[in-house]
């Protein structure tokens, strides 16, 4: 039902428009402005005293012959993959089962859970742990008269070294377990009074009822994942033999290692395309609505 | 609720599922607190025990010389050969803690406020035409890769407010002044002042209010102001609680922004200075690190040093766990991710 414009609805809204304001000039200077000066700065060359348009040659510069970006681009996707298998469906299954157990026993697992670690200290100590000489890992091996991994520094599997981490540093299921609390008890009672085992009711109350939620963060994930950077900066560098450069490395190290600010802004813009597409198949085929 | 009936825990079937499900679940605990655990005890090690293999559950003789470099360069007990030269810290780490603290401190304190009005504007106060356009355009940004603006920010702190082209004033043709804000807490705190995601939280738990409450408080003559202040924001303690973690959490923690816009150590915040001091311990082969980072080691602090500043990084993250703790884990049933 559309309102009627009041006299104290216009006022309203003139103290709203107050309120809003500050957040208005910021989002607008450093969440809009610079989005579409992307669009400009892409098509530009950048020379020491001036930038000239350079049509679409920052794009075709990715396009056309360059290994880089398909290997920075399949490393993503890999990235994402691994993640999606990893990092995502565990802690479902992690807040389910924690529903499971006992209040204090939930109190005191989500306490120790959520112990915090500051992330650069988290990477870090991993990136430790794997090394090939001083490792952990390497050392239960060598212990155990194993024969010792190259973890990091051996390009087959310092992807899957790299998302580890990850699954155990975060603490999982906050999102979930809100959700989980939200699902009335009736639909359970009746599922049991129908003779449905736990992994039934899992899979016909539990996860149709958290759809909308996995949906979301879902989007929010893939969106977050195409842009890692952190893990593989820190962890290899992007190596070995760029087997962990991501795209946005790529992009980081052509605008601020050699200032190719055009070429580093056109690469941002194709992998927003690809994010775009993604997320556009992602809600047409993973519908939010719970009753599908 | 659980979902194993109440009435069959005795069976050997669901109880043994359960205990499958509890070995899972602290198996998980233990994997999340050992990282912790290594990385406390190893910054009371000793550079000896430090690489021993098996590694030593408590230190044999635990020694807080790492934390030492908190307050000096130099840990009080090297004096001698590694004061002869700088190490690759620069700066004691106090400094970067300092850094760090102001950049998180300023940020929650503009974000959090401003973001806070708005989306109670959004949800309460605009209810004309104008409404979903705004409520677009304060969130229509979360859905685009920040990375894209990345190289047109950076271009805009250099040269305040314009990002490429500099416009040359009308008669003295001299160029238009403009700021460079690279290398000061401001390059990092600007871009991250607004928050689309808070701004979701915040109109999420806004919209739960009803609107009732607000409109009686109304016919009891309040001021908008008024009722902002006595009836809403005493409700909204939890969602400022959550909004509060989440802006720590990612303003302490960030890392590529400030890695692109400080270059000056001196204005380095924790994060980047953990990272260079890593590089340097993790160089390969050894022989390319810095010869004052081997005298450090030399004298004792390497890895516990890095542990150490690893651990003065992480206590602040914890300190608002633990003051937020109640919020997080009742607080998130807030509606606010819908």
């Amino acid at each position: 039902m559309p309102k009627k414009e009041t006299k104290g609805g216009k006022y309203r809204g003139r103290i709203g428009a107050l309120l809003i304001t500050p957040a208005f000039i910021t989002q607008f200077i450093f969440g809009w402005f610079p989005i579409g000066v992307a669009f400009i700065v892409a098509f530009q060359k950048f020379y020491l005293f001036k930038n000239v348009y350079v049509g679409f040659d920052n794009f075709l510069y990715f396009l056309q012959n360059n290994p880089m970006t398909i290997i920075t681009f399949r490393n993503t996707l890999y990235y994402t993959g691994l993640s999606l298998a990893l990092t995502f469906l565990v802690p479902i299954l992690v807040a389910i089962f924690l529903m499971e157990m006992r209040k204090g026993v939930i109190r005191a697992m989500m306490i120790l859970w959520f112990i915090p670690v500051a992330s650069m200290a988290g990477i870090i100590i991993w990136k430790w742990f794997y090394d090939v000489q001083y490792g952990l890992f390497n050392g239960i091996l060598k212990s155990l008269s194993l024969p010792t991994l190259r973890w990091l520094d051996d390009p087959r599997i310092a992807m899957l070294c790299m998302v580890l981490p990850g699954l155990i540093m975060y603490g999982p299921g906050l999102i979930y377990i809100a959700s989980l609390q939200g699902i009335p008890d009736e639909l359970y009672e009746a599922a049991e009074l129908e003779g449905a085992g736990f992994w039934r009711k899992i899979w016909s109350i539990t996860l149709p009822r958290l759809r909308p939620i996995i949906a979301m963060w879902l989007i929010l994930s893939i969106i977050i994942w195409f842009q890692v950077f952190d893990f593989p900066y820190i962890m290899t560098g992007g190596g070995p033999v760029y087997a962990t450069r991501s795209v946005v490395i790529y992009m980081y190290d052509l605008a601020f290692g050699s200032f190719h600010y055009g070429k580093g802004t056109a690469l941002s813009i194709m992998l927003f395309l690809v994010i775009m597409v993604l997320v556009v198949i992602q809600r047409k085929y993973f519908k939010e609505n719970i009753d599908v | 609720m659980p979902l194993i009936a109440k009435v069959g825990r005795t069976h050997f079937k669901t109880k043994s599922l359960i205990v499958i499900a509890a070995l899972f679940l602290w198996i998980g605990v233990f994997l999340h607190l050992f990282p912790v655990w290594w990385m406390f005890t190893t910054s009371l090690k000793s550079t000896r025990e430090v690489f021993e293999f098996p590694p030593t559950l408590w230190p044999r003789s635990p020694s807080l010389k790492a934390y030492g470099l908190f307050f000096s360069v130099f840990a009080s007990s090297l004096k001698g050969e590694a004061a002869a030269g700088k190490i690759s810290l620069v700066y004691p780490v106090y400094i970067y803690f300092k850094n760090s603290f102001i950049i998180t401190g300023v940020t929650m304190l503009i974000q959090i406020p401003m973001v806070a009005i708005a989306a109670y504007s959004i949800s309460k106060l605009i209810t004309a035409k104008w409404n979903r356009i705004l409520f677009l355009f304060f969130i229509g940004t979360m859905m685009i890769p920040m990375q894209i603006s990345f190289i047109p920010n950076y271009l805009i702190l250099r040269h305040f407010p314009f990002p490429t082209k500099i416009p040359r004033l009308p008669i003295s043709h001299k160029p238009f002044p403009t700021y460079n804000f690279l290398n000061s807490y401001w390059a990092v705190i600007l871009p991250s002042m607004y928050s689309a995601f808070s701004f979701i939280l915040f109109k999420g738990f806004f919209d739960t209010i009803p609107d009732e409450l607000i409109n009686a408080a109304r016919l009891d003559g309040a001021s908008e102001l008024g009722i902002l202040r006595r009836i809403v924001l005493p409700l909204s303690k939890p969602i400022l609680a959550v909004v509060a973690y989440f802006t720590f959490n990612s303003s302490w923690n960030n890392f590529i922004w400030p890695l692109i816009v400080l270059k000056e150590r001196k204005v380095w915040p924790l994060s980047l200075i953990l990272y260079h001091f890593q590089q340097q311990l993790f160089a390969q082969p050894p022989t390319e690190m810095d010869p004052e980072t081997e005298k450090l080691i030399r004298a004792g602090i390497s890895f516990s040093g890095l542990m150490a500043i690893s651990i003065i990084q992480s206590i602040p993250v914890f300190i608002m766990f633990i003051i937020f703790r109640e919020y997080l884990m009742t607080g998130i049933k807030l509606r606010g991710f819908k």
